[in-house]
């Protein structure tokens, strides 16, 4: 058997034999990505809770709150009496906003007095928020539709003449790949190969890394016939292939079992997911140059990889960020892969508007160039620093 | 001198000297708060580019771009010819909304037929979509009211009271997160996640720590039940100790420093936090039973961060979770800890209002003490003590 072939075999075993890397490749992995697509399932977090402040009590504010209770989105949990108890439920948690019809509603709406309906939402928790916003603002301007489309009949118009007069400029708004605003397809697929990529970094930076604490090093470097390049990717080539499997199964379970939308091309994803893996390998060997030490090396990972969830703009745009924090979204290998996944799955565009960010990977993968001498060197004299 | 107080100066000089502890504990909290507010800090999305296509090249349809284009959220960046030509530039990055106005259009909002302006998104944010959506509703109904007080009285004279007096007011009032700032609302979170993150880290750490090298801690290494459950106090009042500082400093001095809403009583809201700090260090002492080495925190700790951020309900509320992943929420300190936290700091919540959190962390308090003691009594001393031998 040659030295990259003992090596490759030597590093399987360590694979299977250590519950820890294990827990690390399978485990963690596998239980995210479960739980962020099950979680999520739905699509939208429908039946918010909320309540209707009736002041009113008259068959007209009777019927709204009907109105409001058969929608969809909204669940009326309560209705309570004042303002007051409306906010207290809100801090205690129970609603997250409310919709209030003043005292003496109908009679002032029948006596032109205009009244004003009012609704609040609980902005702390921004999607239930939203989508209650969504659904009072709704039923409010229903409301006000109906009642206007009554004074209108009753000035000669016909309700063909009056329903565009109530909205003469209409803008509606089409969402691409998405219409249905679904949070799973928008989440999942961002932050599941962002666990990917702090899980696969990690493991480089610990295995690497528990060669020196434990001093086979060395021998790892002999059994290479001191070729660093041999020892370095024979050791983690059983970590790539397993990575392969995983993502490929990802991308499986995202795009086909899920049904997220993949609009483009399944091959351009594929070579985009396996050559992600390779990239986020050699960035953490590239930390791991520059920092031969476990702890450090695993500290740069974790922050990082932590850190990408925000940093790569899975939610927050990149172009709304500071400028010197946003150059950093860049440097991460997920913003490419997220990147890609706009372009080549969600929008389905031709290739060629995505090639800058398949050649980041290459760049990354060029990395370690720059810093192979120093792990050999480190390699060659283990020295643990706790 | 009891185990209980040997244990806990041991400890004290353990987290003092081990250069890896102190990044969990100090750095982490510290610095990580600062660097995550500062990604969000500009709170609100504003100027996304869009493209046009204006089919209808009319004054009304000039007009509508040009009230597009002075919304906060909509930056107009140019015509295109046609809808292929903006698609290529929103292919090309250059833009993620594409405006798209009809032949006809100022004829027919003339004529009061209706006549739509589409706005094609880029989903692949949807806090951009949201921009779109909440301009293009401003804009049009602006323009809308703008355009029935002008000609209504031309067609209906009576309906004219419609536009002149608003028949029915609506309104809207934005609770708590008052300017509906994206890092005022994930941020308060994302600390009492980190709270929770690094003691786990700092207190597994430490097991690994002592799991390696039992000699160098060998004296407060209890050998019987009531030994290790003292030891196991002093050393977790160690970790209070330390943990002290960062956290006044993350629940009162960061969202100070970053202007989030801050509307609860400061002492009330360390009082809350108390039980889940004892519940997160408690739960520290469990994962002493897998961490068999210093570095094990990293590889299977870290990542748990993004399950708690999902189980805690700030993006997925937890009314929409299905039952097992409520169930396991239940059990993470920071759930409750969340919760409480963004009603009392954001909404204004007394103490007594969130009771219930305030009783489960104290459960959870309860139960992680007593199951990390069994952790301690029956996987990690006997670990300890094998090594020892």
């Amino acid at each position: 058997m040659s030295g990259f072939q003992q090596i490759f075999k030597r590093s399987v075993l360590e694979l299977v034999r250590r519950p820890i890397y294990w827990g690390a490749m399978f485990v963690l992995p596998l239980f995210l990505m479960l739980m962020l697509t099950n979680m999520m399932e739905q699509g939208l977090p429908s039946k918010v809770p909320a309540a209707i402040v009736d002041k009113d009590g008259t068959a007209l504010s009777r019927e709204i709150t009907q109105n409001l209770g058969s929608l969809q989105m909204v669940d009326l949990v309560d209705q309570s009496n004042s303002f007051t108890e409306a906010r207290h439920k809100m801090q205690e948690g129970e609603i997250f906003g409310f919709f209030m019809i003043p005292e003496n509603f109908e009679k002032d709406l029948l006596s032109g007095k205009g009244p004003t309906i009012t609704f609040y939402t609980n902005m702390t928790y921004f999607v239930p928020a939203s989508l209650l916003f969504k659904s009072f603002k709704t039923t409010a301007l229903m409301s006000k539709a109906g009642i206007m489309l009554n004074v209108a009949q009753t000035a000669g118009l016909s309700a063909e003449e009056v329903v565009p007069m109530m909205q003469p400029v209409n803008i509606v708004s089409r969402g691409l790949g998405n219409p249905g605003l679904n949070y799973a397809i928008y989440l999942c697929n961002s932050f599941v190969p962002c666990v990917f990529q702090l899980m696969i970094m990690l493991m480089v930076c610990f295995s690497l890394g528990q060669e020196i604490k434990y001093g086979g090093s060395p021998r790892l470097l002999a059994m290479a016939n001191g070729n660093i390049w041999k020892a370095v990717t024979a050791k983690l080539l059983p970590q790539t292939i397993g990575w392969w499997i995983l993502i490929i199964f990802m991308q499986s379970w995202l795009y086909f079992w899920q049904g997220y939308p993949m609009n483009g091309s399944w091959w351009w994803m594929t070579v985009s997911e396996l050559l992600f893996v390779v990239a986020c390998q050699s960035l953490a060997v590239f930390f791991f140059g520059v920092l031969p030490n476990l702890r450090l090396s695993l500290s740069a990972c974790s922050l990082l990889g932590i850190l990408s969830f925000s940093l790569a703009a899975f939610s927050f745009p990149v172009e709304s960020m500071y400028g010197s924090i946003a150059i950093f979204s860049w440097l991460m290998p997920i913003r490419y892969n997220f990147l890609i996944y706009i372009d080549q799955a969600l929008n389905g565009i031709d290739v060629w508007y995505s090639r800058w960010w398949y050649v980041a990977y290459i760049v990354y993968i060029l990395l370690p160039l720059t810093v192979m001498y120093r792990i050999k060197k480190a390699f060659a004299r283990p020295q643990y620093v706790p | 001198m009891g185990i209980f107080l040997k244990s806990y100066i041991k400890e004290l000089k353990l987290i003092t000297h081990d250069v890896g502890i102190i990044l969990f504990l100090a750095f982490l909290p510290l610095a990580y708060p600062i660097i995550y507010s500062l990604i969000y800090n500009p709170e609100q999305v504003r100027d996304v580019r869009m493209v046009v296509v204006d089919h209808d090249r009319s004054a009304l349809s000039r007009e509508l771009v040009r009230n597009l284009d002075a919304t906060q959220e909509i930056r107009i960046i140019g015509y295109a010819a046609d809808l292929g030509e903006g698609k290529h530039a929103m292919n090309s990055h250059k833009c993620y909304g594409i405006l798209e106005i009809p032949e006809g259009f100022e004829k027919k909002v003339g004529r009061g037929e209706s006549s739509p302006a589409v706005i094609f998104a880029e989903m692949s944010l949807l806090l951009r979509y949201r921009g779109f959506l909440v301009a293009s509703t401003n804009v049009a109904q602006a323009m809308g009211s703008e355009i029935l007080a002008e000609d209504i009285n031309t067609r209906a004279p009576l309906a004219g009271t419609l536009a002149v007096t608003d028949p029915l007011g609506v309104e809207n009032v934005t609770m708590g997160n008052l300017e509906s700032g994206f890092d005022s609302f994930i941020m308060p979170g994302v600390l009492i996640l980190i709270l929770q993150q690094c003691l786990v880290l700092a207190i597994g750490m430490a097991g690994g720590a002592k799991r390696e090298k039992p000699w160098l801690y060998s004296d407060i290494t209890g050998r019987t039940s009531g030994g290790v459950f003292k030891s196991m106090l002093g050393s977790g009042l160690a970790f209070l100790t330390v943990i002290l500082l960062p956290c006044v400093y993350m629940l009162h001095y960061v969202p100070m420093m970053f202007t989030f809403p801050m509307a609860g009583d400061p002492f009330e809201i360390m009082l809350f936090i108390l039980p889940m700090v004892i519940a997160s260090i408690s739960l520290g002492f469990c994962f002493q039973g897998v961490c068999s080495e210093r570095e094990s925190v990293f590889v299977l700790w870290v990542v748990t961060s993004v399950a708690f951020l999902f189980l805690s309900g700030l993006t997925w509320p937890r009314y929409a979770m299905a039952g097992f992943w409520k169930t396991l929420s239940d059990l993470v300190p920071a759930t409750f800890g969340v919760e409480g936290f963004i009603r009392m700091n954001t909404n204004g919540a007394s103490l007594s209002q969130v009771r219930p959190d305030y009783i489960a962390l104290w459960i959870q308090a309860g139960g992680y003490t007593l199951l990390a003691f069994l952790i301690q009594r029956f996987i990690v001393a006997p670990a300890r003590l094998r090594k020892l031998a």
